[in-house]
């Protein structure tokens, strides 16, 4: 017998017609879900809201140098009773940082936020984007209208940046002392002791006054502290430039005669000495030949009586007759106007600039002017470019003749390693400039306790 | 829903937007000194657009909770649902700068990536689903009213193997009308003969109608289950063949209903995760608002 074939009626009868009315299984685990995933997430902030702990807030991974304030958001989030906004304003940057100006005559003082952006895990804060200095310096304008320095910058990489300044046309090292580099460069030169030496960009060169000795230098180590005490300041990165990121080795310390050039240049000035004049002004030296005549003279009275002698010209002896001195002063004045004739004419004009005033006894010696610092608006670390070689950069020094030649390395040099993109070393501005005019920096006074600093955070602090 | 052509303004438009969305998007990524962010007024712009399409989104659920509320129809509700809500990703994205931020907007990026992706997911099981429903499961019944039209399948059969039984034994309970016309045609049937029937229905058929959970069943694999039935028959006399069949249909109607039930599971279940979940984004998504102008 055929299984009876379902009618439509009979398909309909199968139905419980009030089914809709019992509980559903998936609807009931619907509603439940709906109810349950949203109350767990208003849970989640609850637990964060009964611990005090704002930090779920968060837009993001803190600096490292902020860290440690993660959960301290009233340390800058700041809000006052009439506002229910609580952003981070700069009142609360300053109460730990000092932020001086940049210019006194600039057009406006962006925010330290919109330079220094938190929230963003970034190692360091300072590292601030590009645009940050060019919304001002893409087209600089003042406060009084002049505009003293180049006027459009755009970045570093791509020659949106003017040479440095003491490359441009038209400048000169103001420098007095003469100096050749390529002759010193050359090999075989003549060197202490009647010795054949080559020298190294680092015979005179140093970005420490650290322990390593002078190779040409006579002197001995304490010698040459006690003369570069008195010589002049040491070059420090405090002195010249603004604190922070640059070290004790990051410029070179100035060149002086008694490490760099005693070794090879003596100042001899009477064959009767061995020693030389001192390296010091020329009263100095003055006083120094003098007394030292008059102290040789008065051991050898012999000698105010000259012996004879000739002279060997080409044709024929020219023979000198004796000369007998009256007195010991006026040998005195013979010889130390012999000594003094080969220093200022020939061995201190070897290198110095020597002006003669009309009726003067004695010259007055140039200031040497030589440059620690060539960039007066930019920093620089010899320490972190330790890697390369001096003539990476100072390409020009072993062909380097004249005294006024500069010979820092220009902006091109630098875009070999500083340019943009993965390769290539930092080239946004901060590298090498800095906003704040840390010479007008204030010493600002801790007014968080270390205690309080690893509490859990508490909200937004009332002020 | 199946997205057909009636979909196709829809997408023009959301094309349109993502389009638009994204050419604003890329120059201002790219002159944005530190990246973009959310609190710029073009990030803001990009977390309140991407935001009302997250609450138009979520209003699916409102407008078909009432109908009555007559504002639009409810297939334009779900087309607006699905077009609006899959825009939502790529504004809040942009909104965001790509980032995760703290803890409280990286929960929900992730909610929101997950409701998004299992909104496609089960916008694509709508769309395809219905014609495999169609075609493999003709007789479709109403889902609730599976497990009574299952228990009476059971009963069917229960009474199929009975009447057949009652033929062949003198002590046979009365059979319903309808089922006792073949007495002249089962009478020369003996106890022997139905053995192999009794024992198939009792080890086989009936624990599969009994449990409609058991996927591994030999019966629920339809081409095992025609081999077993063909192999029965060779085994019971050709008058109670009939029986056989209609026992055959009564085992495949149940395949159909247990189909049914894995592609209504497949239809609806992924709304257990989507729907709880875009509450929870959007009750964040409120706080996350509140707190970000504050801070």
């Amino acid at each position: 017998m055929p299984r009876a074939k379902r009618t439509t009626k009979q398909i309909a009868q199968r139905i419980d017609l009030n089914y809709f009315k019992r509980p559903n299984r998936w609807r009931t685990w619907r509603f439940v879900l709906s109810l349950l995933l949203p109350c767990l997430a208003v849970l989640w902030l609850a637990a964060y809201g009964l611990a005090r702990n704002n930090r779920i807030y968060s837009s993001g991974k803190m600096s490292r140098a902020h860290a440690v304030l993660t959960e301290q958001c009233a340390s800058c989030h700041l809000s006052s009773a009439a506002s229910f906004r609580a952003s981070a304003s700069d009142q609360a940057c300053l109460s730990c940082h000092d932020g001086p100006i940049h210019h006194a005559d600039q057009v406006f003082t962006p925010t330290c936020s919109s330079c220094h952006v938190e929230h963003r895990g970034q190692l360091r804060l300072a590292a601030t984007a590009v645009e940050s200095c060019t919304q001002c310096h893409s087209n600089l304008h003042t406060t009084g209208g002049s505009v003293p320095y180049v006027q459009h910058i755009s970045d570093f990489s791509s020659g949106g940046h003017p040479e440095f300044a003491a490359l441009r046309p038209g400048f000169r090292d103001p420098g007095t002392i003469k100096l050749n580099h390529a002759i010193h460069m050359k090999a075989g030169l003549l060197g202490p002791n009647g010795a054949r030496v080559q020298l190294d960009c680092d015979d005179c060169h140093r970005a420490d006054s650290g322990n390593q000795n002078w190779r040409f230098t006579g002197a001995t180590m304490q010698e040459i502290s006690a003369a570069a005490t008195s010589s002049g300041p040491t070059m420090t990165a405090q002195n010249y430039g603004p604190p922070s990121r640059s070290s004790a080795r990051a410029y070179m310390q100035p060149v002086t005669y008694a490490k760099h050039c005693a070794g090879c240049h003596p100042l001899p000035f009477d064959k009767r000495f061995a020693e030389s004049v001192p390296h010091d002004t020329p009263e100095v030296v003055h006083a120094f030949v003098v007394k030292r005549f008059q102290d040789y003279i008065a051991a050898h009275p012999g000698e105010l009586r000259e012996a004879a002698s000739t002279i060997s010209l080409p044709t024929r002896p020219l023979p000198i007759s004796p000369r007998v001195y009256g007195s010991q002063r006026e040998w005195v004045n013979a010889r130390v106007a012999e000594a003094e004739e080969l220093l200022w004419r020939k061995t201190c004009a070897q290198c110095h600039l020597l002006l003669f005033a009309p009726g003067a006894d004695l010259p007055k010696v140039a200031k040497s002017n030589i440059t620690v610092r060539w960039f007066q608006h930019a920093v620089f670390d010899h320490e972190a470019h330790r890697a390369w070689t001096c003539t990476s950069c100072h390409s020009k020094t072993t062909s380097s003749q004249e005294t006024a030649d500069v010979l820092v390395p220009g902006i091109r040099t630098c875009e070999t390693c500083h340019h943009e993109g993965a390769e290539g070393a930092e080239a946004r501005c901060f590298e090498c400039h800095t906003y704040h005019d840390w010479s007008r920096a204030k010493t600002t006074k801790g007014k968080v306790h270390f205690s309080s600093a690893l509490q859990i955070g508490r909200g937004p602090a009332s002020y | 829903m199946r997205i057909d052509d009636t979909h196709k303004k829809w997408l023009i438009a959301s094309l349109a937007i993502f389009v638009v969305a994204t050419a604003i998007y890329i120059p201002y990524a790219m002159a944005s000194p530190h990246g973009p962010s959310g609190a710029s007024a073009l990030g803001l712009t990009f977390g309140i657009v991407g935001f009302a399409f997250m609450v138009f989104a979520g209003f699916l659920g409102a407008r078909k909770r009432f109908p009555l509320w007559r504002i639009g129809r409810a297939q334009t509700w779900m087309r607006g649902h699905l077009w609006l809500g899959l825009l939502a990703l790529p504004l809040i994205f942009y909104h965001g700068g790509f980032r995760f931020g703290g803890p409280l907007t990286s929960a929900l990026m992730i909610l929101l990536i997950i409701v998004v992706a299992s909104g496609v997911f089960g916008a694509a099981l709508q769309h395809y689903l219905p014609t495999v429903m169609t075609a493999e499961v003709p007789l479709e019944t109403i889902f609730e009213q599976i497990e009574n039209v299952q228990g009476q399948l059971l009963d069917e059969a229960d009474q199929i193997v009975g009447r057949v039984t009652a033929l062949v034994s003198p002590l046979a309970t009365a059979v319903p009308a309808r089922v006792a016309i073949v007495t002249e045609e089962v009478a020369a049937i003996t106890e022997t003969d139905i053995a192999p029937l009794r024992m198939f229905y009792e080890r086989e058929m009936r624990p599969f109608l009994e449990k409609p959970g058991e996927r591994k069943h030999s019966l629920a694999d339809p081409a095992q289950a025609r081999a077993m039935f063909e192999g029965l028959r060779t085994l019971l006399p050709p008058q109670i063949h009939e029986s056989v069949s209609d026992l055959s249909e009564i085992c495949e109607e149940e395949r159909e209903l247990r189909r049914q039930v894995r592609l209504h599971h497949l239809l609806h279940d992924w709304l257990l995760l989507h729907i709880p979940l875009s509450l929870a984004l959007l009750v964040l998504a409120a706080v996350h608002i509140v707190m970000a102008l504050r801070y």
